[in-house]
């Protein structure tokens, strides 16, 4: 059973979006991310050219970010203005992430750029992640106290334009949280990510914030900036595929409530190191397709160049 | 399909009831619209057609030329910088068919001297772009880009698939692939006698999306914003909806 995608202009078999909005729905819900970071590559793996897979990937990002936000909203575990404060930078970032996937479209590196990120991106990240997982189930293991790590990052607290986070209780500078916030936008437009996690472990090592509100504001961070950047993607490169979009959510909010019960099974370090071995399986298939001699130097692409 | 009958007698009938003078060849096709749907996966043309001059068919040779609208075309070639593979070089085509199939009596180097081939543009190898924009020998690029086309199922070239009903009466089946551009494509019909053309006949077909992939397609270019707001709204609502489904008990 195909359908056919009316931007992306060709047939997919709908039954592998739904799936493939399933599976990845269910991890991040497992999680706790977006989703975005699997969903794209995944895509692209399936044959959906890059410029859609990315501005596509944000619905679904939007989507599993709404379910998870109006859960954590709920238990008012959302420190709004802290939000807002970091999506003033989402909103920056985001423009200039658009323009640079704009530029790089016409250069014609757009493939290798997505993937470069990916690559550099995922591969750092699953690298701490997986040294720290390992670190806290042999120190469980041993039976030893996990040491907190308490580092203070003194230069935070020097930063001008302070402003007090009641909900985090925390009275700093908002010149960290915006500089997250662009980081995150550039790499939402760019990757089609929501980027939870850049932000998540940014609010709690840089920030300092209160681990019972991170998940609730990153998450409504997210969908400000996957919004943003949906629309951007539509209204600049017209590469939203809103039936491709519908197949992908529809899959990716049931998985993602399935997840999340499949998760709460697990303990933390036990998730972190699942997720540390996936996204590095990711990065590792993505730098194998840089590198690996390709079938066919020459690529071909029709129509107006962007 | 079931189309297909009646237009065929009605073209034939036509034929025999007034014979035009000039004519040797009269051909028609089997829908002159392909409406792409949501479970649009390809479709089959049948072009058929008469001559009206019996000879014998070793000089005699029918082509049958389907062309898409004109596209341009951009080939990158990669090269390892690094150890990566990077797009390095690139050349643009302007002019060459989105779409090119061509149905033969026999294959066409048969048919017609190389000159005659290149003046219709019949035979993949014998198109000629309009514009090549290239730092280097675009040669190589050229044949890349017809090797990705018959790769995609794009450009195809199918001697000695014109079956004939009679001496007179033939027919082709044309596979229309689902990754086709959306425009205004040629069906042409050539019949050569010792190599030169003595009758030609072209007859449009329309190839377009329609009801609801047409207006998403239409709301993405022309009302970006609305359209982006409701792939977001979607998206929300989905999300809501399944919060609001699966809410406890975990």
């Amino acid at each position: 059973m195909e359908i056919y995608l009316p931007v992306a202009e060709m047939s997919v078999y709908w039954l592998l979006m739904v799936g493939l909005g399933l599976i990845v729905g269910f991890l991040s819900g497992m999680f706790g991310v977006g989703g975005g970071f699997l969903m794209t590559p995944l895509l692209v793996f399936s044959g959906i050219p890059s410029t859609v897979a990315v501005a596509t990937t944000l619905s679904h990002v939007t989507a599993s970010s709404m379910s998870g936000a109006l859960a954590q909203w709920r238990k008012r575990a959302i420190d709004f203005p802290m939000a807002g404060v970091m999506l003033v930078g989402g909103v920056g970032g985001t423009l200039v992430g658009i323009w640079l996937f704009a530029l790089m479209k016409k250069q014609g590196q757009m493939d290798l750029i997505v993937a470069l990120s990916y690559v550099i991106m995922l591969g750092s990240i699953g690298v701490i992640m997986l040294r720290e997982s390992l670190a806290t189930l042999r120190a469980y293991r041993s039976g030893a106290a996990v040491p907190a790590r308490r580092v203070n990052h003194p230069w935070i607290h020097r930063l001008p334009l302070k402003m007090r986070f009641r909900q985090s209780r925390l009275y700093i500078s908002v010149i960290p949280p915006v500089a997250i916030g662009f980081v995150v936008g550039v790499l939402s437009a760019i990757m089609g990510i929501g980027g939870g996690f850049i932000v998540v472990p940014a609010m709690i090592y840089l920030l300092r914030m209160p681990t019972n509100v991170v998940m609730g504001t990153s998450l409504a961070q997210i969908i400000a900036v996957s919004i943003i950047t949906t629309l951007l993607q539509a209204t600049n490169n017209y590469a939203v595929d809103i039936v491709l979009a519908l197949l992908l959510v529809t899959g990716g909010v049931v998985g993602a409530q399935l997840g999340v019960r499949a998760g709460a099974k697990l303990r933390g370090e036990q998730l972190r190191l699942l997720l540390a071995i996936l996204v590095l399986t990711v990065a590792v298939i993505l730098l194998w397709r840089l590198v690996a001699s390709p079938a066919d130097v020459y690529s071909l692409y029709l129509g107006p160049a962007a | 399909m079931r189309r297909l009958i009646p237009i065929a007698l009605l073209a034939f009938g036509t034929l025999g009831a007034a014979p035009a003078a000039a004519q040797e060849i009269v051909s028609g096709i089997s829908q002159d619209v392909i409406q792409i749907t949501s479970n649009y996966t390809g479709t089959d043309i049948v072009v058929f057609g008469a001559i009206d001059r019996i000879d014998t068919p070793q000089n005699r040779n029918i082509v049958v030329v389907v062309r898409g609208p004109d596209t341009p075309m951009t080939v990158r070639r990669r090269d390892r910088i690094a150890g990566v593979w990077v797009n390095s070089d690139a050349a643009r085509f302007t002019g060459l068919p989105s779409f090119y199939y061509l149905a033969s009596t026999e294959p066409i180097e048969r048919v017609a001297p190389p000159r005659a081939l290149a003046r219709y543009g019949i035979g993949a190898d014998y198109l000629l772009p309009a514009g090549v924009f290239s730092h280097h020998d675009p040669q190589p690029f050229r044949q890349a880009a017809l090797r990705h086309l018959k790769q995609q199922g794009l450009y195809a070239e199918m001697p000695g698939t014109i079956d004939f009903l009679s001496e007179t009466l033939f027919r082709t089946r044309v596979p229309v692939p689902a990754n086709v551009t959306r425009g205004q494509y040629n069906v042409e019909v050539y019949l050569f006698r010792d190599g030169e053309v003595v009758s030609a006949q072209s007859t449009p077909l329309f190839v377009d999306q329609t009801g609801l992939e047409r207006r998403l397609f239409n709301l993405a270019h022309n009302s970006p914003l609305i359209y982006g707001l409701a792939c977001v709204f979607m998206a929300m609502l989905l999300g809501w909806i399944s919060s609001v489904l699966f809410r406890r008990p975990v």
